[in-house]
């Protein structure tokens, strides 16, 4: 065990020396990762979990910058003001897009570039089963009567746009209910106040387990790992809804190419240790959550958008 | 049994023990310095706690969270400037009591029921912690909004001064409370297109501004009168008596805090607030609440410690977090990999047990520290005022800056110092204003979230039993005041009738 983990580690400094050397010594000083809400939140939490490791991939200190502020304003003009060499990084969340998308943020959507993806969790729409919905044909009957109460956070972020979608080419009538945070959208599903909401795995995971919640489908292209009896929308004729809760590093686009390249590489390798992975499991995400740069950045870009045009029909875009 | 037994084997192990009271000075230091806050200290140590056994990591983790909330009132009694939100309603009776030459009595007083709050609390929680946790389901957005109008109605008699005043600065600390992003429409209000106001009007500026920042102006203004000797008296401790007066009252705020905790996302600072109040309400020396009454220390500082208990049963048995604190600590055990909810209680109930038997640990550790302490802290206050001023100012930067690490936030404490510096002379109180402004956010969402869940239809709030007992108790609280004058004054005519009728 150990003289593996010794060899692994040698087996790293040695790929690690060889980056170096084409990177132009790159990284040279501590890396620093941009970020836009308070310690302790899941975009903290991701990104000091994935420099306990990265920290030792990489060779040089790395820390996590919190620049609050304007959904994510105070963030980006921060970022885009440091010289672009591979030393700032900055974790986004959909809402950077949504700020970009309402023409609010600094920058645009063709100033960054996705280096790798940390999380990707899913929406799924879930019920109480007390409601007594067992489908999505059940909602759509329920929800001429009363439009179905909805739950998700902030109007006129990530979930308040996935819901409108979703309603939009469903067919089902909603009324949102914006709640400060996930546990109250758990807690108001779990006493009945609500009856549906789009909830992320690792938020519905006990109730789904306790048989309180039943899943009735995932916002993804593809089916979860963890719940592979619940189908995506599409596989029941709802195209075009997307929707997921992801985390992920991007740089500034003019940032050298081949220092992007070690640091996906690096990351990369960060996330796959045993220390990244227990935590994803810790929020019931898998390896899947991990994406490479191509990936990430593509599904920045598509994310992007859906938002903008569903932003421009709520009125929200400025 | 068993089991509760094998969590306190848990933790008595040597390094559990010491990595227990390494948390829980920790915390008592963090919470006494504003701008550093125990979720924020919590947050920091995180990655540290990856190389321990969940247990030990978890339980030190909470041991600063219990220790945190103490500590934030060793400051607001000692300089005003509250370490820690749930400490604001400390400041009420504490500073003052402190001005008086008796910071070591108000002291001993916070550390005596803070720890009666979190044991009351952890006691409860052992017991009874599966069953309380469904409590939170009962609450929706129509409870929550009762519940607020009922915290608000004390709003024209929380501090002595004139009830017009109090409820004008109630509403401006309401009207503080809607700038930024509405939750319920998206729609952005009074932000001058300032980015850095987009989420809003962070409450720890406002709140080291208003008591700390308004207070040293004031002491500025004092410059040219002779100081006064101080006399040791400061240093002298809570005396049985104070206990026998006060018990009552830390009873009572270990209830509320210990119900108002386990409610998802209410947390300690409003615990505080309804402790003050019902301390208040209940109290026989209603008069002397904001000069320095001892049961104004007593009633906050064991509500918000109870609340740290209570804030635990959601946390862990739902996996919904009870205040900010207990969400990162549910970060925690997501980093080593353990998930919260009904599955920890069947599957790990060593460690629930382990974390709180930690917690009440830590309860006695700050307890010897803070009666200790208190002797020593109070020495504070006979510094020269000429001294401690200009540090408080540093401190009060500093606190500002630290939460947010913004330069805004420093900017929006030096205004909030000086409108209270105004707003202080102009007979208006600081308390008021900080209670809108807590309980103002909650107030409008969850008018709002209900009017969605009832189809725009007011009148459904009577549906619901829970929503209508908070807001029979909020209008008995309401019309109590002038109805106790009224009977009074008819009492006294009675008399005076009665008395004339014998002449």
């Amino acid at each position: 065990m150990t003289i593996l983990r010794m060899a692994a580690l040698a087996a790293s400094t040695l790929v690690l020396t060889a980056g170096l050397a084409v990177a132009n010594d790159y990284p040279s000083q501590p890396i620093e990762v941009v970020t836009h809400a308070s310690a302790g939140g899941g975009t903290d939490t991701t990104a000091r979990t994935l420099l306990i490791r990265a920290r030792r991939e990489l060779k040089v200190d790395a820390f996590v910058q919190i620049k609050k502020g304007g959904g994510g304003t105070v963030a980006m003009s921060y970022a885009a003001g440091k010289p672009a060499d591979g030393h700032t990084l900055m974790a986004i969340t959909p809402t950077h897009l949504i700020t970009m998308a309402r023409g609010r943020a600094p920058i645009s959507i063709d100033d960054i570039k996705g280096v790798v993806r940390s999380t990707d969790d899913p929406i799924i729409v879930v019920v109480n089963k007390k409601s007594g919905i067992g489908s999505l044909d059940d909602l759509k009957s329920i929800s001429e009567k009363a439009p179905i109460k909805w739950g998700g956070t902030q109007a006129g972020g990530i979930d308040h746009i996935a819901a409108i979608t979703f309603s939009k080419k469903s067919g089902i009538k909603l009324a949102y209910v914006p709640f400060d945070g996930g546990g109250a959208m758990i807690t108001n599903l779990m006493g009945g106040n609500i009856q549906a909401a789009g909830l992320n795995y690792g938020e519905a995971v006990d109730g789904i387990e306790s048989g309180d919640f039943v899943p009735l489908a995932v916002m993804a292209d593809k089916r979860l790992a963890a719940l592979p009896d619940t189908p995506t929308l599409a596989e029941l004729g709802i195209d075009g809804v997307n929707f997921s809760t992801v985390r992920g590093i991007i740089v500034m686009a003019d940032t050298p190419d081949e220092r992007v390249a070690v640091l996906e590489e690096k990351l990369l390798k960060a996330m796959s240790h045993g220390t990244y992975q227990a935590y994803l499991s810790g929020i019931g995400l898998d390896a899947s959550s991990v994406g490479d740069a191509q990936e990430w950045d593509a599904q920045i870009r598509s994310m992007y958008a859906n938002i903008y045009d569903t932003l421009e029909e709520l009125g929200l875009r400025k | 049994m068993e089991i509760v037994l094998g969590g306190l084997l848990e933790i008595l192990q040597p390094q559990t023990l010491l990595l227990i009271c390494v948390g829980t000075v920790v915390g008592v230091l963090v919470g006494a310095l504003p701008g550093l806050s125990s979720s924020m200290a919590v947050a920091l140590l995180l990655p540290f706690t990856i190389y321990l056994e969940p247990i030990p990591a978890i339980a030190m983790l909470a041991a600063l969270y219990c220790a945190g909330t103490f500590g934030g009132s060793i400051t607001a009694i000692l300089i005003n400037a509250p370490g820690a939100p749930p400490a604001a309603a400390t400041a009420f009776d504490g500073y003052p009591l402190a001005k008086n030459g008796q910071a070591g009595r108000a002291l001993g007083m916070a550390a005596a029921a803070s720890v009666v709050g979190g044991i009351f609390s952890l006691f409860v929680l052992i017991l009874a912690a599966p069953f309380l946790a469904t409590v939170a389901y009962r609450f929706g957005p129509p409870e929550y909004f009762a519940l607020t109008i009922f915290g608000l109605s004390m709003l024209a008699s929380i501090s002595g001064k004139s009830a017009v005043k109090n409820l004008i600065g109630g509403a401006f600390g309401v009207l503080l409370a809607t700038v930024g992003v509405d939750l319920t429409t998206g729609v952005e209000r009074f932000t001058f297109g300032v980015p850095e106001l987009y989420e809003g009007i962070s409450f720890i500026p406002v709140l080291i501004g208003l008591f700390a920042m308004a207070e040293l102006l004031d002491q500025a203004g004092q410059k040219d009168r002779p100081l006064e000797r101080f006399s040791m008296s400061a240093l002298k401790l809570p005396t049985l008596d104070d206990f026998r007066r006060v018990w009552k009252t830390i009873l009572r705020s270990s209830g509320i805090g210990t119900f108002v905790g386990i409610l998802p996302a209410e947390g300690s600072t409003v615990a505080a607030m309804i402790g003050y109040n019902e301390a208040k309400r209940w109290s026989k020396n209603k008069d002397n609440f904001g000069k320095g009454e001892i049961e104004g220390v007593a009633g906050p500082e064991a509500a918000n410690n109870a609340a740290t208990g209570g804030a635990m049963v959601p946390t862990l048995a739902l996996g919904i977090p009870g205040s900010a604190t207990a969400a990162v600590i549910l970060g925690g055990l997501q980093i080593h990999g353990l998930r919260p909810g009904p599955y920890l209680f069947e599957n790990q109930p060593n460690l629930l047990y382990a974390i709180f038997f930690a917690m009440l640990l830590a309860n006695l550790v700050f307890l010897g520290l803070g009666l200790v302490g208190a002797r020593y802290f109070s020495r504070i206050s006979l510094i020269p005022r000429q001294f401690l001023w200009p540090a408080v100012f540093c401190l009060c930067v500093v606190g500002a800056y630290g939460v947010g690490q913004s330069l805004n936030d420093v900017y929006i404490m030096l205004i909030a110092g000086f409108v209270g510096y105004f707003l202080n002379r102009a007979g208006f109180s600081p308390a008021p204003i900080i209670m809108g402004l807590v309980l103002g956010h909650m107030v409008e969402n969850s008018l709002a979230q209900s009017m969605i869940l009832f189809d725009q239809d007011a009148w459904r709030f009577l549906t619901r039993p829970i929503a209508v007992f908070f807001f029979i108790l909020a209008a008995l609280s309401i019309v109590s005041t002038p109805l106790g004058t009224f009977i009074r004054t008819r009492r006294r005519e009675e008399a005076d009738r009665l008395a004339h009728g014998n002449e």
